[in-house]
């Protein structure tokens, strides 16, 4: 024979597993509530006013503990020491991550550990090439070039590095002015570039290139 | 041996004749041999819906010994297949049928020769329903979506349960039962058929088990009748977890039935209301409880008790 209502254990009253997430368990409640509420068709009679009371304050109960965190594991492990349910392993639910939705395949050499700046500062205070560079008023893509070649990167680990496309690096060298990005644009992507270099005064360093590229036009 | 589905349901109006009507000529258009018994004796009214206005013989000549076989008081109708055994022109006592007379007549359905048998029973809680029910497992409650009628099939539910247990005990000892389940449970406890198992698994273990065991073999059915546009539409299976939860008896829902007025329409006209508006959604929820009927496997009777 059944069991009685008040001798189901919350989850059997609820008609929920055991290891139901909290959205069945509102779920369940909302649905048994349906049930046994005063004036439900389904229960018409079923009950008397006594009966039907303490089932509501049961299933009220149950609700109360089993959405409550903290009480669903207290619940729970005297549920387990009564021997109803297996005890669960503790496992924390799986965290979904960001699908990628294309593949890109970038190729063996596109992600390189990108040198340290205190590592480029000692190059560049050891460079006597640089210097001369830096010493110039003027400051041109080509010199830019030389930099980057001294230092030892390649135009494929800046664009990684800065997030600039490839081709503005270029251009940014060339100092081509017909294949250059717009100014307000430019200005930006030089001072990264600069930046990304490991240079020191960028601002200065990068108005000193904004002129030399508007003298070449 | 014949398939026998008791159809009941507690409150007057709620359908049966019509649904077992209904059901009737579906499983004999189906194919197979179907054989309607009116058993809501004093208000017998299959014969009508089945368009047998005045039946020759019926199931009084059989009680009133004219007829001495069952069988004989079939009578065939304009369906192929179908065929009936009328309440119709009954003996104004013949509501009250004697312990005997029901024992035989029991015996009698269990020996008739048809696919699938079916017994529109009456309204209310009488013995003669509650014994005819317990004829078989595949027992058919029919409601409507309202408090009185879902108030009468619980009634007839309980009854039913509590006449079964009523059975395996002489009177003695049933009074006692039911002395005792008042003192344990509080008063009023012996009308709860399930305090009265409590007490009967505590002082006689083995009836107990043979109880449980036949309780467990009860395939009820449910079939919510005349359900309107605005309706819960789940209250049927609301209702079968209930009777499962609470009363611990098996309970499938078996489908709605739309209301539509043109049921009405066809009974007054006496033709079938499936063939007259059979594109209605009430004909076609009534064409997907006949397939329940007609598919129905499994042991059927449970006379032995008596």
């Amino acid at each position: 024979m059944r069991k009685d209502f008040n001798q189901l254990n919350y989850y059997e009253m609820l008609d929920l597993q055991p290891n139901a997430v909290p959205y069945e368990i509102r779920h369940a409640y909302n649905a048994a509530m349906q049930l046994y509420q005063p004036g439900s068709l389904v229960s018409y009679s079923f009950f008397s006013e006594k009966e039907r009371r303490e089932i509501l304050a049961l299933i009220e109960k149950a609700y109360q503990t089993l959405i409550n965190d903290q009480l669903r594991k207290e619940y729970d492990d005297e549920l387990v020491r009564r021997g109803e349910i297996d005890a669960k392993e503790e496992t924390a639910p799986e965290v979904k991550k960001p699908v990628s939705v294309f593949h890109i395949s970038r190729g063996p050499t596109a992600r390189t550990v990108f040198v340290s700046s205190d590592a480029l500062k000692d190059r560049i205070s050891q460079s006597q090439v640089i210097k001369d560079i830096l010493a110039q008023s003027v400051l041109s893509g080509q010199d830019l070039k030389q930099i980057r070649t001294e230092l030892g990167l390649t135009i494929e680990q800046i664009a990684e590095e800065t997030k600039i496309r490839v081709n503005h690096i270029q251009s940014i060298e060339e100092g081509q002015a017909q294949n250059l990005p717009p100014a307000v644009f430019l200005k930006g992507f030089v001072k990264s570039y600069l930046k990304c270099l490991g240079l020191e005064s960028v601002d200065e360093l990068s108005a000193r290139y904004m002129n030399t590229v508007s003298c070449l036009k | 041996m014949a398939h026998v589905w008791p159809i009941g349901g507690g409150k007057g109006g709620s359908g049966k004749s019509f649904i077992t009507s209904s059901l009737g000529r579906l499983s004999a258009e189906l194919g197979k041999k179907t054989l309607i018994i009116d058993l809501d004796l004093g208000a017998a009214n299959l014969h009508t819906l089945v368009g047998v206005p005045e039946p020759k013989k019926g199931f009084s000549d059989f009680i009133r010994k004219k007829i001495p076989l069952l069988q004989d008081t079939v009578v065939e109708t304009p369906s192929e297949n179908l065929y009936l055994i009328s309440g119709a022109h009954d003996n104004f006592d013949v509501a009250n049928l004697p312990y005997e007379q029901k024992l035989k007549t029991l015996r009698a359905i269990a020996k008739l020769d048809f696919d699938r048998i079916l017994l529109d029973l009456g309204a209310g809680t009488s013995f003669n329903t509650l014994d005819f029910f317990l004829i078989s497992q595949n027992g058919i409650f029919i409601t409507t979506p309202e408090p009185t009628s879902v108030e009468n099939v619980y009634r007839l539910i309980r009854s039913i349960y509590f006449r079964r247990i009523r059975y395996c005990f002489n009177i003695t000892d049933f009074k006692e039962m039911e002395t005792e389940a008042d003192r344990q449970f509080g008063e009023g406890s012996y009308n709860k058929p399930d305090c009265l198992m409590k007490v009967i698994a505590r002082t006689d273990p083995e009836k107990y088990l043979q109880l449980k065991n036949e309780f467990s073999a009860f395939r009820f059915k449910l079939i919510i009748n005349q359900v309107r546009k605005h309706d819960n539409i789940s209250l049927g299976l609301q209702m079968s977890r209930m009777v499962e939860k609470h009363l611990g008896l098996n309970m499938e829902f078996l489908g709605n039935v739309a209301y539509d007025d043109h049921v009405h329409d066809a009974i007054c006209q006496q033709v079938s209301f499936m063939e007259r508006y059979p594109y209605t959604k009430t004909a076609s929820d009534l064409r997907e409880l006949g397939k329940h009927i007609v598919e129905s496997v499994g042991k059927q009777l449970t006379l032995h008790y008596m």
